[in-house]
């Protein structure tokens, strides 16, 4: 015979249905957008790393100042157990709009190209084109645009496998997929452009492959040193450390990461959610348990009756979340990340991993919570639960408020108390909401911010590095002497430092020239540094290091910078009295030939982070924004709601005492308004607080600095957004005590 | 006339599953009076307290009180009506669990614009030691009596009891009677019990007693016991 019980499902969730829809939506949400994810993720990680055999990804590449001749690099490949593959390219501006296109020649051995559309180049001024870069600039397969006074036609869209993330440089802090791109041409193409930018660039393949990224660094210090004793070295940038092939590998993965921690927090929460909801089912119903143990029904029966709803709803979630993850959201994720990186093609198929971490941990999460605590509440006599008094062990002694407090104000507190487990529960949803709306709003003023910040404080309007010295007549230009090396800090990854020798009077850095060094503030924040402290820095291609005293900071608040007087430079790094390789300039020095500037530091390479990330990001906040309210309406409505179902018998009363609805809610929701106002304003600073600190957790892997600063506004906003969304919870609820019915009190005399 | 019922009509149900609760109820209770409603279940004594009561409505017919028409208030009026005019005891007593005794009284209290003064209420109840407990630390009399304690405080008009010994024992009910008798004897408040129990009718000044939805007898009690002389 079928179970009765299963009868009274039906009206069960016609009776709470409100709370099943929301329940059954947040899981259709939570999955959908979390198997979306998931699978895209993994279908991306996949087509990644086959990408590095498939398309034969270099272990590595170096630059050389100067071309060096074939004996020199037969020399290079047997001395240091590789295979020098020419990757020449050339640095063109683009003149139909502004960005610097990176153009190589035909890659048949290495870092082969993956197309997407269209074909390969055939003709002269056949262009195959970065998908994202192409994308920036609306050209399409047919498309033409100039390049340095020529005319290229696009032939295909393809991704390049060794700039799956653009970075022009790999100091630079963040990609730039608009203000950079890359391209390839067929070798007569390549020819056809001057020589004025062109790189003598090689990759390499090892003989023998490195086991491992320790292995990789110890291979390539190997190398660099044999290479640096044969040829002069202008980049040295092995694969392991290469943030263009590796970035978006690593993102893919910490990505999976993070977001599979959230939706476990998520149903963490979720779970206990459902616990208070069917304690408080439970506690509603006790005279029906009571009399259906007390007639023989097994406690495991009880249990797997009061079981069924919550495990068919989130039954029913994760069905729907799927179906919704595999058509609608693992598009719109991959396009989250087809938007920021230039991937290759990948496919998409049923993943027996995002089943489990998606669905299968997701369930078995909430039966075993809902489980523990059924069986527990269960395990009363028949005869408490037909007393309704399902306290285990002592009665309850009601604690003493202070008499001279108001009623109303002694009920409100009663009301709190009583409900304090679910108040706990909505101060843990109002952090997670406000956590993922935070996130959806600082970053914007936070990159206007760190944008306006580094215009602000730009040492000039151009630097020009030079090959080797050249004059120049433009009047703003300041002579000054710059070198690379590396941070040693043994915590963390070491990153390129720019140090500067300055003159004694310059216009355009202002700073004691006492015999320490001055360093940036970025320098200062990333690293917690202060006066008097000694930094060790070591050089980029060599071991030598080099001991600073800091003795002062300069405002410069996104490079990692040294600043030092411009003869105590030449003396250091033992140059010649006099020398320089840049200038400082407010003007475009024109008198230079070409060929002599290695590079020009303006607004556009500075600023790259703050654009890039809010071109990249600005899609997927705007998900986080909604989420965040979504989330914060969803936990608050529940449990609010929950507070008003366990006193509904006890507000029904209220009721017929003669209170009317305003006061009941004075007492019933406003109780429920406090808590949640309270909550949102002092939890605010303490999601800040966290934020950062997972902030300044994950941009201490990158290099350069991205200050974590907050807005005023950012918190304002959120805390509106949250008093907003309460008052539509508060809206829902005062309509909610509106209509208990009188007759709800006389319930438990039946 | 304090209390009228003039044809009182309450259904429940649709089609062929409509019962008929209260066929056409007419009753006048004078101010001060002491009336029982009895009848066995089903007869529609409940029902017709929760209408005078303002928890149910009529169908048709209508309650005045001292010639305000119940019918005619709106949902904030008629609140204003029981807050103003009506005290409540149910069989189940409905306190409220997270408030103390002390506070379930002060609960019914600061309706009032002219509260009875809670530490004498609790004193005469025989809470006063018991103030600082929950409901469920109280046996089921004491829990009453904290019924009575709320519904009385604000001093109302007419007391509403809805079989207020049915779930208590013989002794516990009797002292239960005592005291609402006292209170109808010393504040002069009117009293509608709906009971079962044939020997209360004993002790109300007047007898109404239902059944199948109809008034089968009303008539003045000219021959009061009190409660000690209650036999059941």
């Amino acid at each position: 015979m079928r179970d009765p019980l299963n009868k009274r499902l039906g009206r069960q969730l016609r009776e709470e249905l409100g709370k099943y829809v929301i329940i059954f939506l947040f899981f259709v949400m939570m999955i959908g957008a979390v198997s979306g994810f998931i699978i895209s993720d993994t279908g991306m990680i996949n087509a990644y790393n086959e990408s590095f055999e498939k398309y034969n990804i270099e272990d590595g590449n170096l630059e050389f100042t100067l071309d060096p001749d074939k004996d020199t690099i037969e020399d290079i490949e047997k001395d240091g157990g590789i295979k020098l593959y020419e990757n020449f390219y050339k640095d063109e501006e683009t003149d139909s709009f502004d960005s610097t296109l990176r153009i190589y020649g035909e890659r048949d051995e290495i870092d082969r190209l993956c197309l997407w559309e269209g074909e390969f180049p055939s003709a002269d001024d056949d262009i195959a084109l970065d998908r994202l870069y192409a994308q920036n600039h609306d050209l399409k397969v047919g498309s033409s645009f100039e390049v340095s006074g020529r005319t290229l036609n696009v032939c295909g869209i393809v991704a390049f496998t060794d700039y799956s993330a653009l970075y022009e440089s790999p100091s630079d802090l963040m990609f730039d997929n608009d203000m950079f791109g890359v391209g390839a041409v067929t070798d007569a193409g390549f020819d056809s452009f001057n020589d004025d930018h062109l790189h003598y660039n090689y990759s390499w393949l090892y003989d023998k492959s490195p086991d491992g990224d320790v292995q990789a660094q110890e291979m390539s210090e190997e190398l660099m040193k044999t290479v640096a004793e044969k040829a002069m070295l202008q980049n040295f940038i092995p694969a392991y450390s290469n943030q263009a092939i590796h970035f978006a590998g690593n993102d893919l993965h910490n990505d999976r990461t993070s977001i599979l921690v959230f939706l476990y927090i998520t149903m963490v929460i979720l779970a206990f959610i459902f616990v208070v909801t069917t304690e408080s089912t439970i506690a509603k119903e006790a005279a029906v348990i009571g009399t259906l143990r007390a007639s023989g029904y097994t406690r495991g029966e009880i249990v797997r009756h009061y079981m069924k709803l919550p495990m068919y709803t989130l039954t029913a979630g994760a069905i729907v979340g799927n179906i919704v993850g595999y058509t609608l959201m693992e598009k719109y994720m991959a396009a989250a990340y087809l938007g920021s990186y230039s991937l290759t093609t990948y496919s998409v198929s049923f993943s027996a991993d995002a089943f489990v971490l998606t669905t299968l941990i997701p369930f078995v999460i909430m039966f075993v919570i809902n489980l523990a605590a059924l069986t527990r509440k269960l395990t009363l006599s028949p005869l408490k639960f037909l007393r309704r008094d399902l306290t285990r062990g002592q009665k309850k002694k009601a604690f003493r408020l202070n008499t001279k407090i108001g009623i109303m104000t002694r009920f409100r507190l009663r009301i709190f108390f009583q409900n304090i487990s679910g108040y706990i529960v909505i101060i843990f949803g109002i952090i997670l909401g406000y956590s993922i709306l935070f996130f959806g709003l600082m970053f914007e003023p936070m990159l206007d911010n760190f944008k306006e910040e580094t215009v602000n404080n730009m040492i000039a309007d151009s630097i020009y590095v030079l090959r080797m010295p050249a004059e120049t007549d433009a009047a703003s230009a300041e002579k000054a002497a710059m070198t690379s090396l590396k941070t040693t800090f043994e915590k963390y990854k070491a990153e390129d430092v720019s140090v500067y020798g300055i003159s004694e009077n310059s216009r355009y850095v202002k700073i004691d020239h006492n015999g320490g060094v001055t360093i940036s503030t970025a320098f200062m924040n990333k690293y917690g540094l202060k006066k008097g402290d000694s930094i060790t820095l070591t050089e980029k291609y060599g071991d030598k290091d080099y001991e600073f005293e800091i003795t002062g900071f300069y405002d410069y608040p996104s490079t990692i910078a040294v600043f030092m007087d411009i003869d105590d430079f030449c003396e250091t790094f033992d140059m010649d009295e006099g020398y320089f390789n840049i200038y400082f300039a407010d003007e475009k020095i024109e008198d230079i030939d070409e060929k002599l500037i290695m590079s020009k530091i303006t607004e556009d390479n500075l600023t790259k982070t703050s654009r890039q990330m809010t071109r990249s990001m600005s899609g997927i906040m705007t998900v986080f924004k909604w989420f965040g309210v979504v989330m914060f309406v969803m936990v608050i409505y529940l449990l609010a709601k929950l507070i008003i179902d366990k006193n509904a018998q006890s507000i029904s009363m209220t009721k017929i005492l003669g209170y009317s609805n305003r006061e009941i809610n004075g007492l019933y929701v406003h109780t429920t308004t406090i808590v949640a106002l309270l909550s949102m304003l002092v939890t605010l600073p303490l999601v800040d607080f966290l934020i950062g600190a997972i902030f300044k957790m994950v941009f201490m892997s990158y290099s350069g600095y991205f200050a974590y600063e907050t807005d005023l506004t950012v918190m304002v906003k959120c805390f509106i957004t949250g008093v907003i969304s309460y008052s539509l919870v508060a809206f829902v609820l005062n309509r909610g005590v509106k209509k208990i019915p009188l007759a709800e009190a006389l319930k438990n005399a039946e | 006339m304090f209390l009228e019922l003039s044809q009182i009509k309450r259904a429940f149900g649709e089609g062929e599953s409509r019962v008929e609760v209260l066929k056409g109820i007419d009753l006048q209770i004078e101010k001060g009076e002491f009336c029982v409603l009895l009848g066995p279940s089903g007869s529609g004594k409940s029902t017709l307290l929760n209408i005078i009561g303002g928890i149910d409505t009529a169908d048709s017919g209508y309650i005045s009180i001292n010639g305000e028409k119940t019918a005619d208030m709106n949902e904030k009026a008629l609140t204003k009506y029981r807050r103003k005019h009506l005290g409540y005891i149910f069989q189940m007593y409905n306190l409220i669990p997270n408030l103390n005794i002390k506070e379930n009284v002060e609960v019914g209290a600061y309706l009032s614009d002219s509260p009875l003064e809670v530490d004498e209420l609790l004193k005469t109840l025989g809470l006063y030691e018991h103030r600082h407990k929950l409901p469920n630390q109280l046996s089921g009399g004491q829990q009453q009596r904290t019924a009575i304690g709320r519904a009385l405080v604000k001093n109302p008009d007419i007391l509403l009891c809805d079989e207020p010994t049915g779930a208590l024992d013989y002794k516990t009910s009797k002292e239960i009677l005592a005291l609402i008798d006292d209170v109808h004897n010393k504040y002069g408040t009117t009293v509608v019990m709906v009971t079962h129990n044939d020997a209360i009718k004993n002790m109300a000044d007047r007898v109404v007693s239902l059944r199948d939805g109809m008034i089968r007898k009303n008539y003045l009690n000219e021959t009061k016991l009190t409660v000690d002389e209650l036999e059941w």
